[in-house]
């Protein structure tokens, strides 16, 4: 049971798992499951708890106040109906890493969708570690042009490790920077988020499908978010896969700055910080581009995100 | 460099350049250009069927979208194509030759049914005074260009082998 953290008050606890309107919340002491109080319900529109949240529950073990969070991970949610407005969705908070993971190959990589949770992290002011998995899936020219992608991301900055269930392949890198945190993993449905749970802590048999066949997609096994505890310490967030990411709250001014490698160029346009790097003549960033030292697709990428959030 | 399928990296951009008919305002001319294929007779218009300008907008591969330069090409020249096509005669596609104002990449392109015939010739007149500069550019990427000895041969691709009969006058 993961409860490092804390606790307020006796009848305070973490959030550890989120079903539809039930929580199980760890405390010191036992698990409990709770609801939540009707004066929170009625305060938001969205879902006010999320797994990683610190609580604090009433006799009734309803949920009645969420304490502040150190950081939490949040995207733009479903509109409810025509014309109505997204709201929030946060997907985990408190968590000392955000693991976005991807396939290698099937289903193949979304490389477009790595930016969004790269954005997303970075305004969130989440370490990052970029997980590929099904690594013994590609070999040849894929695998370099994977192994390629992977050290223009961390030629970024960004941590990255390429593991595969099958073959072992850097497990053994991933437990290690695992070890004493609290991570989320998310991503597409079919990635192998639970698989490579299970193959980091064998003893949690946590149930997984292979993609589908006539699609190649995942099959949305993992259909609750959850905190999995370490025996070599630390706890992981498995949660349900993701079809889509819209990043909510980073407003289109400061994109540029969630790109780590845009950073030192900021101010340096023609038109300094009113630029957006577009259209614009004398845009360092665009120069920057051209003069190879940021990557053409992490620039693509960062338009297609100003355009559509 | 190649953009490969496995690890697809493109992204269509909507609206703007790349909107989702692909028509856009030319940047030199301020013509606006349809790219219906109905009208210019190419599955990929990519410069202004009136002057003839383009813009740098692909990197790696045609329609990549890639590239940060988006300065104009201005069209340099005619060239023909190496490869011929089956049907096509001894020599291969007539072709324009654009150059970026900026960078000074240098892309071949294909000319498109509705582009302006008097601009093409007057490219070809142009391409006889370009600076030993460009023209070395040029050869360093491989492109010869057509001069003047070759104008009738330009002028049978544009108006066919009797293009005498079709000229005005």
């Amino acid at each position: 049971m993961y409860t490092n953290v804390h606790h307020a008050t006796s009848n305070s606890g973490v959030v550890i798992r989120k079903t539809r309107g039930a929580y199980l919340i760890g405390s010191e002491s036992d698990c409990i499951e709770g609801t939540l109080s009707n004066r929170l319900k009625n305060e938001s529109d969205s879902h006010p708890v999320a797994v990683g949240d610190v609580v604090i529950w009433n006799e009734a073990a309803q949920i009645t106040e969420v304490l502040p969070r150190r950081n939490w991970l949040s995207r733009r949610g479903a509109v409810p109906m025509p014309g109505g407005y997204a709201q929030e969705q946060v997907l985990v908070a408190n968590v000392d890493r955000v693991i976005p993971v991807f396939a290698a190959a099937n289903p193949r990589p979304a490389w477009n969708l790595l930016d969004r949770f790269l954005v997303s992290a970075e305004s969130s002011e989440i370490p990052a570690l970029i997980c590929l998995t099904k690594m013994d899936l590609v070999e040849g020219s894929q695998q370099r042009e994977i192994e390629a992608v992977a050290s223009e991301y961390s030629t970024i900055g960004y941590e990255i490790v390429l593991t595969s269930t099958t073959s072992g392949r850097g497990l053994g890198d991933l437990k290690a920077r695992l070890q004493g945190r609290l991570s989320a993993l998310v991503g597409k449905s079919g990635v192998g988020k639970t698989s490579l749970l299970n193959a980091v802590e064998p003893g949690l048999g946590l149930r997984v499908q292979s993609t589908s066949k006539s699609t190649g997609k995942g099959r949305h096994t993992t259909s609750t978010s959850e905190i999995f505890a370490l025996a070599l310490g630390g706890a992981i967030v498995d949660t349900p896969g993701i079809r889509e990411f819209g990043l909510w709250d980073v407003a289109e001014d400061d994109l540029a700055w969630f790109f780590p490698e845009m950073r030192p160029f900021l101010g340096r346009c023609k038109f300094r910080l009113d630029c957006r790097h577009d259209e614009e003549p004398g845009c360092a960033i665009r120069k920057a581009v051209v003069d190879g030292l940021i990557s053409p697709y992490r620039y693509q990428s960062y338009l297609k995100l100003r355009e559509d959030p | 460099m190649k953009t490969p399928f496995v690890t697809q990296r493109i992204y269509t951009r909507p609206g703007k350049i790349n909107n989702a008919s692909g028509d856009f305002v030319c940047c030199c001319c301020g013509a606006f250009v349809s790219v219906h294929v109905a009208l210019s007779g190419v599955g990929n218009r990519n410069h202004c069927p009136y002057c003839l300008s383009s813009r740098h907008l692909d990197q790696f591969e045609p329609g990549d979208r890639l590239s940060a330069c988006k300065a104009r090409m201005k069209p340099v020249g005619l060239t023909f194509k190496r490869i011929a096509k089956k049907y096509s005669g001894h020599q291969g596609e007539l072709m324009l030759v654009h150059l970026c104002e900026d960078c000074r990449k240098v892309s071949i392109n294909r000319i498109a049914a509705d582009d302006v015939v008097e601009m093409i010739l007057s490219v070809l007149e142009t391409s006889t005074g370009l600076d030993p500069d460009t023209r070395a550019l040029l050869a360093q990427d491989g492109v010869m260009l057509l001069d003047a000895v070759q104008a009738d041969l330009v002028r049978q691709c544009l108006f066919g082998i009797n293009f005498a009969a079709a000229l005005p006058g």
